[in-house]
C-alpha cells in the first residue's frame, strides 16, 4: 500500500488532533494518547511512503533534533546563535572520521567502531566545543553572541578545507551507511531502518529535553532569559546556566550531525553551510520559539517548503522553467519574514492558543473572526504605508530611550 | 596518528616570507590592505550608523549591498549608453542603496521596532535569506561568478614609489576615504546631521525638540544602504559577482565595527583600516602550511573574538549602561 505524503500527513495529524480536542478523559490523558497515536502513525510511515518522502521524513527527524537543541539555547535561554550548524558539522565529521579515517587514527587493527558508539562520541565532542564557545560568550550579550557564533560558523568549513589531510578537504569523506542489525534484516530495508533509528533518537532526546525543561534547570534557563539580574537574585548561578545551555544545545546539534552523516553516508563542508545555519534559526522561529513541538514543526517547514514550493510555483504561467527551479529559496525567505511579522510565536504558539480554547469558545471565535480581523487590520500599521508623513510610531526608538546615561 | 604527525612535521611548518626579505611586498600588502580596509570601513560605518540610532545590528547589510550590485550589473548589461559607464554605475549604486535602505526601514524594520532583540535579529536574518534567494532567483542563470566593470583597470598596476598597486585599488581607497569624509561633514557641519545625532543619542528629547524622529531613522537606514551599495560596487570588480560575495566583507566589517566599538563612528573607520591591513599581513606572513592566505578570514575572526573578550566596548567605543 502506497500513500502520497500529503494525504498521509493529513490523516495522521487529523486523527491526532481529533484525539486531542474531542471531550474525553482528562487533559493529561488526551495529550499522552494523542502523542502515542502520532508516534504510531510515524512508525507506520516507512511502510507507506516512497523512498524520496521517507528520506524527507528521516531528515525531518534529524533536523528536528538539531532545531530542538537550538531552541534550548535561543528559545529557552535567549542566546541567539547563528553557529548551530558548526556543532552539527562537528557531529557529522566525528562520525565520518571515525568510520572512514581509521588508518590515520591507527585503528586498523582494532575492531571497527560500531556506528551507534560514534553517535555518542559525536555528541560529547560537540558538547565540548559548545563549552569552548559558551564560556567566552558569557562576556557578551545579544547581538555580539550572534556575531561571534556567525564567525565560528563561517570559519569552520574553511578550517576543514585547510586541514584536508584529515577531513578530506572540499571533497569530504564517504562511508557506507549502517545496515539494519541482523535480527531486523528480513523486516526492514536500510532506509526504513535508518528512519527508525532517527525517530527513536528524536523521541528519546525529546523526552530528555522535556524532562529537563520542566525541572529546576529548565526553569533556571528561562529565568535567565527573562532577566539575568532577577535570576541572580533568586540564587541562580547565571554564568553556569548560560554555559550549560550552550553545552546541551551543542550536544543535541552533535547528535543530529552524527545522524545526518549516517543517513547520507557522505560528509563535506557543504553538508551544513552558513545559509543552512541561518535557516535553523528561521526554522525555530517559524515553528515557535521556546517550544519542543515548534522545533519539530520548524523542521518540517525547512524540509517541505523547498521541495514542494517549486511545484506550486510551477503552476504560475509567467515564469520560465529555469526560474521555477530556483524559486524555493525565495519563497522560504519570504515565509520567514512574513511569519516573523504576523505570527511572532510561530505555528506552535498559534496551535497552543487554539488548544487552550474549549470547543464552544472555538466556535465563538470562528463566528467573530471577521470582526476580529477587521479590528486587527485597523490597529496594525500597514507595513507598506511608506508615506513619510504617516504616523510617528509611538514605539519608535523606544529601545534607545530606555538606555540611560548614569 | 603517527603518520599524520610525521606528515605535519615534514611539511614546511614555519616557512613563511619575512617582511624584511622583501620590503616592496610588505608595502604592497599594506597599501592593498588599506584599499580593502576602506571597503570594510564603509560597511562597518553602515552597521554602526544603524546600531547607534536603533540598537539593531543589520545582518542583511551584506545582502542589500549584493542585491544593489547585481542590479547595477543588470544596468551595465542593458547597454544604455550613459548609464553603463562604470563611473555612473558607482553613483547609481549609492542612489539605489539609498532607496533600498529607506524602503527596508519603512517596510520591514518599522513594524518590529521596539520588539525584543531576538525578533529584530531574526527579521534582519529573514531579510538576508530573502534577498539572497531573490538574487539567486533573478540573476543566477548562466555562469557564476559574473564580472563587474571598474572605472579603472583591475589588472593594470600603478607604481607608487615603493610598490605596484592595481589602479582599481587606488580608486577603492580614494572613493572610500572621500565618502567617509563627506559623511563626516554631513554629521558634524549640517543641521540635518545634528538632528540625526540627536535622534541617535536620545530619541525622546529629540522628538521634544521638534525633530521628526521617524524620518531621521529612515534617513539613517537610507544612508547606510548607500554606503553598502557603494562598497559593493567598489569591491565587486575584485571579488567578482555571485550571490554570496558580500558575506565575507560583512564579517570583516563586523570585525572592524566591533574592534572600533559598535557605537563609535570614527572607531568603525579606524577598525576597517586595521582589519584590512591585518588581514593581508596575517595572510602573507603566517606559515602557509598551517595558516596562510586561505585562513585569512578565520584569523580575522579570531582577532574579533579576542578583542571582544579583552575589551568588549572596542577601541573607541563607549560603555553603554542599562537599567536592568
Amino acid at each position: 500500500m502506497h500513500m502520497e505524503i500529503w494525504p498521509f500527513l493529513a490523516l495522521s495529524l487529523g486523527v491526532t488532533a481529533l484525539v486531542r480536542v474531542l471531550p474525553w478523559g482528562t487533559e493529561r490523558q488526551r495529550i499522552v494518547v494523542a502523542l502515542l497515536v502520532l508516534l504510531a502513525f510515524m512508525c507506520w510511515a516507512p511502510f507507506v511512503l516512497d523512498n524520496f518522502r521517507l528520506f524527507q521524513m528521516t531528515r525531518i527527524a534529524v533536523l528536528g533534533l538539531a532545531l530542538l537543541g537550538l531552541n534550548l539555547l535561543t528559545g529557552y535561554n535567549g542566546q541567539v546563535s547563528l553557529g548551530h550548524g558548526a556543532f552539527v558539522l562537528i557531529g557529522a565529521y566525528t562520525v565520518a572520521v571515525l568510520l572512514d579515517r581509521r588508518e590515520q587514527l591507527n585503528l586498523v587493527d582494532a575492531n571497527p567502531w560500531p556506528f551507534w558508539a560514534t553517535i555518542f562520541v559525536a555528541g560529547f565532542l560537540a558538547a565540548a566545543a559548545g563549552l569552548v564557545i559558551g564560556v567566552p560568550s558569557l562576556r557578551l550579550s545579544g547581538p555580539y553572541v550572534a556575531i561571534t557564533t556567525l564567525a565560528v560558523m563561517i570559519s569552520f568549513p574553511i578550517i576543514v578545507r585547510k586541514y584536508g589531510a584529515f577531513t578530506g578537504g572540499a571533497q569530504g569523506l564517504g562511508f557506507s551507511r549502517p545496515p539494519p542489525p541482523p535480527f531486523l534484516e528480513d523486516l526492514l530495508r536500510r532506509e526504513q531502518w535508518l528512519y527508525f533509528l532517527c525517530l527513536l533518537t528524536l523521541v528519546v532526546m525529546t523526552l530528555l529535553a522535556w524532562n529537563l525543561l520542566r525541572g529546576q534547570y529548565g526553569r533556571a534557563l528561562q529565568a535567565v532569559r527573562d532577566s539575568e539580574v532577577a535570576a541572580a537574585v533568586m540564587g541562580i548561578h547565571v554564568a553556569r546556566v548560560k554555559v550549560l545551555a550552550f553545552v546541551i544545545s551543542a550536544f543535541y546539534g552533535g547528535v543530529a550531525g552524527a545522524l545526518l552523516a549516517l543517513i547520507s553516508g557522505i560528509v563535506n563542508p557543504e553538508t551544513v553551510d552558513i545559509l543552512q545555519s541561518i535557516n535553523y534559526l528561521a526554522g525555530i522561529v517559524i515553528g515557535g520559539l521556546a517550544s519542543i513541538l515548534g522545533s519539530i514543526i520548524g523542521a518540517g517547514a525547512l524540509v517541505f517548503i523547498p521541495s514542494d514550493a517549486a511545484r506550486i510555483v510551477a503552476k504560475l504561467p509567467f515564469l520560465s522553467s529555469e526560474m521555477v527551479t530556483r524559486a524555493p529559496g525565495a519563497i522560504q525567505g519570504a515565509v520567514v519574514v512574513l511569519v516573523m511579522l504576523a505570527m511572532p510565536y510561530g505555528v506552535a504558539g498559534a496551535l497552543h492558543r487554539l488548544a487552550g480554547l474549549r470547543p464552544e469558545q472555538l466556535l465563538a471565535r470562528w463566528q467573530e473572526a471577521p470582526a476580529l480581523l477587521g479590528r486587527a487590520l485597523g490597529r496594525t500599521s500597514w507595513p507598506w504605508d511608506i508615506r513619510p508623513w504617516a504616523r510617528q510610531g509611538p514605539q519608535a526608538g523606544q529601545n534607545s530611550a530606555e538606555r540611560t546615561e548614569l | 596518528m603517527e603518520a599524520l604527525l610525521s606528515g605535519l612535521l615534514a611539511a614546511p611548518l614555519f616557512l613563511a616570507p619575512k617582511p624584511w626579505e622583501d620590503w616592496s611586498l610588505f608595502g604592497e600588502q599594506i597599501v592593498l590592505g588599506l584599499a580593502t580596509g576602506a571597503v570594510y570601513a564603509l560597511v562597518a560605518l553602515a552597521i554602526v550608523l544603524i546600531y547607534r540610532s536603533t540598537d539593531i545590528i543589520n545582518f542583511a547589510q551584506s545582502e542589500m549591498a549584493m542585491f544593489g550590485t547585481f542590479a547595477m550589473w543588470s544596468i551595465w548589461l542593458s547597454g544604455v549608453a550613459f548609464f553603463s559607464q562604470p563611473w555612473v554605475l558607482l553613483v547609481l549604486a549609492g542612489l539605489f542603496g539609498l532607496g533600498m535602505g529607506a524602503v527596508v526601514e519603512r517596510v520591514v524594520i518599522r513594524p518590529v521596532e521596539g520588539k525584543p532583540i531576538l525578533t529584530i535579529i531574526v527579521v534582519t536574518l529573514g531579510l538576508f535569506l530573502l534577498l539572497n534567494s531573490l538574487a539567486t532567483w533573478i540573476w543566477a542563470q548562466g555562469e557564476l561568478p559574473k564580472s563587474f566593470p571598474s572605472p579603472l583597470s583591475v589588472l593594470r598596476a600603478v607604481d607608487i614609489g615603493f610598490a605596484h598597486i592595481p589602479q582599481h585599488h587606488l580608486l577603492i581607497f580614494g572613493v572610500g576615504v572621500a565618502t567617509t569624509v563627506l559623511l563626516g561633514v554631513l554629521f558634524n557641519y549640517t543641521k540635518l546631521g545634528l538632528a540625526m545625532r540627536a535622534t541617535a543619542q536620545n530619541p525622546l528629547a529629540a522628538r521634544l525638540m521638534g525633530i521628526n524622529v521617524g524620518n531621521m531613522l529612515t534617513l539613517g537606514w537610507a544612508l547606510s544602504g548607500a554606503l553598502g551599495g557603494i562598497a559593493g560596487a567598489l569591491i565587486a570588480p575584485v571579488l567578482t559577482l555571485h550571490p554570496g560575495f558580500m558575506l565575507a566583507v560583512l564579517l570583516y566589517a563586523f570585525a572592524a565595527a566591533v574592534l572600533g566599538g559598535l557605537n563609535s563612528v570614527p572607531g568603525a573607520v579606524v577598525g576597517g583600516f586595521i582589519i584590512g591591513v591585518a588581514e593581508n599581513l596575517l595572510g602573507t606572513y603566517t606559515p602557509h602550511a598551517i595558516l596562510g592566505p586561505e585562513m585569512k578570514l578565520p584569523l580575522a575572526l579570531m582577532l574579533l573574538v579576542a578583542v571582544l573578550l579583552v575589551r568588549p566596548t572596542g577601541l573607541l567605543g563607549e560603555r553603554a549602561l542599562r537599567r536592568a
